[in-house]
């Protein structure tokens, strides 16, 4: 049985996992890193130390942005998973990703530039498309359907498709250095973004993971349908807009922050869930973590394999998290009960 | 003394089926097993659905220990009852532990993790029921008798006064049905539990049950002692199936017949083999 104590021994446990790949993967790239020059501090001249500045200015901030998207996608698809009964529901099947993905385009042709607390008027649009989109989905689910569960994944569809086949025509009508800067951040790209943007969104991130924990227990009803969830004394309706509208939220902070990157709100829960059980209550923090360190990964691999250039993200995440989440498929399920 | 379940001159309709439920009134005292019986689609489950809070009634009411079923929150009604539905198969791999664990949710605090109090209950629900021997194991993996016992376990680490059961030996087999039941009235005895449980098993209703919801498919209902309600002709005029009843000792047995049954001549005819 799962225990508080337990619990916080795994969770110290996985973040020090975290913090050590994070401290590896900020030394990697062309410019090699010493941890030693690093953790001598800056020089008394602004640039006396390089390898702190790249370290420090450069990377950790990156690597901080990898870690907080990862976080959140990962979240927001143990979330999803549990409300909708669906272990192959992601953040994106409720067209979310289209819906960010429209306020994109709108944002490129429309030639914005203005910003919006030190984020761009792409970010914005995204948030306020991927929101907005779940809004829809969720209002029509709402009212259409008998099992909300069922309408809300059909609306989702459907939104989807009419959103895709709405950011197919304005691709094919916009000019082609405008469509370059957009398929690039469809395909989730990861770069650096300023310390006030990484603390706003880093708050928000971590307010929302702090609320779902908050019902993780009642997530693990849930799942048992809406019957039983209301015998067991969970009021259904509010905890699933609860659910609904935080892990919309910090999806939408995520889409905004990275584009769109694939298969982390889908694989880490799958692949935590396999190794540490359906427990909500650890499987929320243990994905969130472990979705970090995947993401933080990736993106280093994705900025060094092909330097100097770089890859989006997303190719990387998709590239290297079937075949991982296949192995993971075939090793541990049914088979580790230790962890659960 | 007012009985811990009032129900009085209920009625509930669905919008595509009409009438379901027509001024039914009863009442249950504590510690009392309750069977409600009858054809399909007389409204057994919906009986079952209204006391448990989850469809309202159209008219009529229904008070829990003495007080109107809608002045309670999801909470405190779980609290009052648990529900122990048909058998199901969950979405995700819980381990029998684990729901049987979830029985504690209206107890539980803003982080949701089980006091020693909570523990106590749930380790003796797995004992009651002697499921604490694959308690580590998936619910998935159990057999179909097993995965009640487990939902039984979780009714009753819930520690409601009412337990509120839908056909909990369907699916099962005749060893597995008298053990569900065994284990039913062991917790009425012993733990002053009040049992409802809707079945089609009229030989264990009338065996285990105090008293008996008999419900017909024209809306009407006959509520008493299980041994009065159930008569041949009460049989034969709610299943439409005439019955061949007999009585060993105080305990009264049916046998259906049908038109192909070998002895015609005795149907109908009660026989006494004490």
């Amino acid at each position: 049985m799962l225990t508080s104590e337990k619990l916080a021994v795994r969770i110290v446990i996985c973040l020090a996992v975290l913090c050590v790949v994070m401290c590896l993967c900020a030394m990697v790239g062309p410019q090699k890193v010493s941890l030693r020059k690093v953790f001598a501090g800056p020089g008394e001249e602004p640039g006396g130390n390089i390898d702190y500045e790249i370290f420090v200015g450069v990377r950790l901030p990156r690597v901080i942005l990898a870690a907080l998207v990862g976080a959140a996608l990962a979240c927001s698809g143990v979330v999803l998973q549990a409300i909708l009964r669906n272990p192959l529901a992601d953040p994106y099947i409720l067209g979310i990703s289209s819906g960010a993905g429209l306020g994109v385009i709108i944002a490129v042709l429309s030639g914005a530039t203005w910003a919006f607390w030190g984020g761009s008027p792409i970010a914005v649009f995204a948030f306020a498309g991927a929101l907005g989109t779940v809004w829809l989905v969720w209002c029509i689910g709402h009212f259409t359907g008998k099992s909300q569960v069922t309408s809300l994944l059909l609306a989702g569809v459907v939104i989807n498709a009419f959103f895709s086949a709405v950011i197919m025509f304005l691709t094919s009508i916009a000019k082609s250095e405008q469509v370059h800067s957009t398929i690039f951040w469809l395909m989730g790209n990861i770069t650096e973004k300023s310390l006030s943007v990484l603390g706003v969104s880093a708050a928000c991130i971590f307010a929302g993971i702090i609320a779902l924990f908050c019902i993780s227990h009642r997530l693990n009803v849930l799942t048992f349908g809406e019957e039983e969830a209301k015998a067991l004394g969970v009021d259904t309706a509010r905890t699933r807009v609860i659910a609904f509208g935080f892990a919309a939220f910090i999806t939408a902070i995520a889409v905004s922050l990275s584009g769109l990157v694939g298969f982390v709100g889908l694989i880490i829960p799958h692949g935590v869930r396999l190794v540490f059980g359906p427990d909500h209550r650890q499987l929320l923090p243990v994905s969130g973590i472990i979705g970090s360190v995947f993401l933080v990964a990736a993106d280093t691999l994705a900025r060094t394999i092909v330097a100097p250039a770089q890859l989006p993200v997303g190719i990387i995440t998709a590239i290297a998290g079937g075949p991982f989440f296949l192995v993971l498929l075939a090793k541990y399920s049914r088979k580790v009960s230790w962890l659960k | 003394m007012s009985g811990i379940i009032k129900v009085e001159n209920l009625s509930f309709a669905y919008r595509s089926q009409g009438t379901i439920v027509k001024d039914i009134s009863f009442e249950v005292m504590q510690g009392t097993f309750l069977t409600i019986a009858g054809p399909n689609g007389a409204g057994k489950t919906t009986l079952l659905n209204l006391l448990c809070g989850l469809l309202s009634a159209q008219a009529g009411s229904i008070k829990i220990d003495a007080a109107h079923i809608e002045s309670y929150s999801v909470k405190e009604l779980a609290q009052k009852l648990a529900v122990v539905r048909q058998e199901f198969v969950p979405v995700f791999d819980f381990t029998v532990a684990q729901v049987v664990s979830m029985a504690r949710t209206p107890y539980l605090g803003t982080f949701g993790f089980e006091s020693q109090a909570d523990m106590k209950f749930i380790n003796e629900a797995l004992e009651m029921t002697d499921t604490k021997q694959f308690s580590s194991r998936p619910l998935a993996e159990l057999s179909g008798g097993e995965r009640q016992r487990v939902f039984i376990a979780r009714a009753l680490a819930q520690n409601t006064p009412i337990l509120l059961l839908d056909e909990p030996t369907s699916f099962l087999d005749l060893k597995h049905q008298v053990g569900i039941y065994d284990l039913l009235k062991t917790m009425q005895l012993e733990k002053g539990k009040t049992i409802v449980a809707v079945t089609h098993d009229i030989n264990l209703a009338a065996q285990y049950a105090d008293v008996t919801l008999l419900l017909g498919a024209d809306t009407s209902y006959q509520y008493g002692r299980a041994q009065d309600v159930f008569s041949p002709e009460q049989i034969e005029r709610v299943f439409g199936v005439r019955a061949f009843t007999g009585k060993i000792g105080e305990e009264k047995f049916f046998i259906p017949l049908g038109k192909f049954a070998k002895d015609r001549s005795r149907i109908g005819r009660k026989v006494d083999s004490s």
